[in-house]
């Protein structure tokens, strides 16, 4: 009995090493709880990967958005970036993501000068195109010089930027997408550093304020 | 004779019942959803690794009996891996890292082995703790699974895993009356009471 008991306790104790590897030490028990996890402790670069949309006079890269040294059309100067993926025809998430957005402009309006704007880049280049994009602006009202509507024409740009950050997309059966939607703040050294649930949008603007350079509040 | 060549048989099954189930085009098959994942390829699984203990030698299996009294020892491992197996993150990391693919692909054989080779030796009281582990996880998980209202695997779609989480329910529920289904048969067996 005395080697049973030996080779249970053993499992036991393999069996609770591999599960605190796998929930990191018992914190998250999804793929996308550990996302968010490994980014506070890890930032992620954003990959140098050529960007295309309404307002972007030439091509522009994802990291010349917070990088001012960079020639660019964009005219932030060491923002935060509140970013989230969404593609224009998406029924369900994007519409609450593009009210969502629409309420953040509102609010970065209300208080200029805090540093902090927007950017939502379409991972579906091959029906967003710059029509559509522009369309999805306008609706929303998207003032470009707060908040960039965006797609990746590159696929395999759009394949490195989407791996960079973990951004899932799966086809839903019903010719659109499900995804794992997100606010994610990147700072103004082009790194992902934060994802916050779309729902969450004042936490995720309270901490783009919060870590957003000094020099950019004008 | 006809006991050897039962046995040979089984694992024989067994070999081909793996061979088929880790296959590329099966695995993309089985993993292309979460239901498919979880229901058809970890079941495959276990009962390509039962099917294949049955190959195991003789002299094997007395020593693993001194080890595994009561089929104790193979009941606490199979409930902790399936319990493990079961976390979501799993089936998303099972798809992009190989080491956890293959981590899991092996522990589920193992189960399945450990399950066969402990399941009869279990008394009723070690079978009750242990369908009293499983099945309770099991159902939970199922409506969790269910009941969520965002995803639990970024890799699936939210319809699917309202679906698993439905099955899950309802296979606990299904193999905890075919057990009691099982038990009740056996005590038939043995008389009436007095």
């Amino acid at each position: 009995m005395l080697r049973t008991v030996t080779l249970s306790l053993v499992l036991a104790l393999l069996a609770w090493a591999s599960a605190a590897w796998l929930t990191e030490d018992f914190q998250v028990w999804t793929a996308e709880g550990a996302r968010r996890l490994s980014v506070i402790e890890r930032p992620v670069p954003a990959p140098a990967v050529v960007l295309a949309g309404p307002g972007l006079t030439q091509i522009t890269q994802i990291t010349q958005i917070t990088q001012p040294s960079l020639p660019t059309s964009l005219t932030a100067t060491g923002e935060i970036t509140i970013v989230a993926f969404f593609y224009t025809r998406c029924p369900t998430v994007c519409t609450a993501l593009g009210s969502t957005f629409e309420e953040l402009q509102q609010a970065i309006a209300a208080n200029p000068g805090s540093g902090v704007r927007l950017l939502t880049i379409s991972f579906d280049p091959s029906h967003d195109d710059a029509a559509s994009l522009q369309q999805y602006a306008s609706q929303r009202r998207a003032d470009p010089g707060r908040w960039q509507v965006a797609t990746v024409p590159d696929a395999a740009h759009l394949q490195r930027l989407l791996d960079a950050f973990q951004v899932v997309v799966i086809p839903d059966g019903l010719g659109g997408y499900e995804h794992n939607a997100a606010l994610l703040i990147v700072d103004e050294r082009a790194r992902l550093v934060r994802i916050f649930d779309v729902s969450d949008h004042d936490t995720a603007l309270a901490y783009a304020r919060a870590i957003a350079p000094r020099g950019a509040a004008r | 004779m006809g006991v050897m060549r039962g046995s040979l048989g089984r694992s024989c099954a067994g070999v081909i019942l793996l061979l088929v189930m880790v296959s590329p085009p099966i695995r993309r098959a089985t993993e292309a959803s979460m239901t498919a994942h979880m229901l058809v390829q970890y079941t495959g699984l276990l009962l390509a690794g039962g099917l294949l203990s049955h190959g195991l030698p003789a002299r094997w299996l007395q020593a693993l009996q001194r080890w595994n009294e009561v089929g104790i020892a193979g009941l606490v491992g199979s409930s902790l891996t399936l319990a493990v197996l079961m976390v979501p993150r799993v089936l998303d990391l099972a798809l992009t890292d190989m080491r956890v693919e293959c981590l899991k692909l092996f522990a589920l054989v193992l189960t399945g082995a450990a399950l066969r080779l402990s399941w009869r030796r279990a008394g009723t009281v070690v079978q009750v703790f242990f369908l009293g582990n499983v099945l309770p996880m099991m159902a939970v998980v199922g409506s969790l699974y269910r009941d969520a209202a965002t995803r639990v695997c970024n890799a699936y779609r939210l319809d699917d895993q309202q679906d698993l989480g439905l099955a899950l329910v309802w296979i606990a529920v299904g193999v905890l009356t075919l057990w009691l289904l099982h038990l009740g048969l056996q005590r038939r067996d043995v008389g009436p009471y007095q």
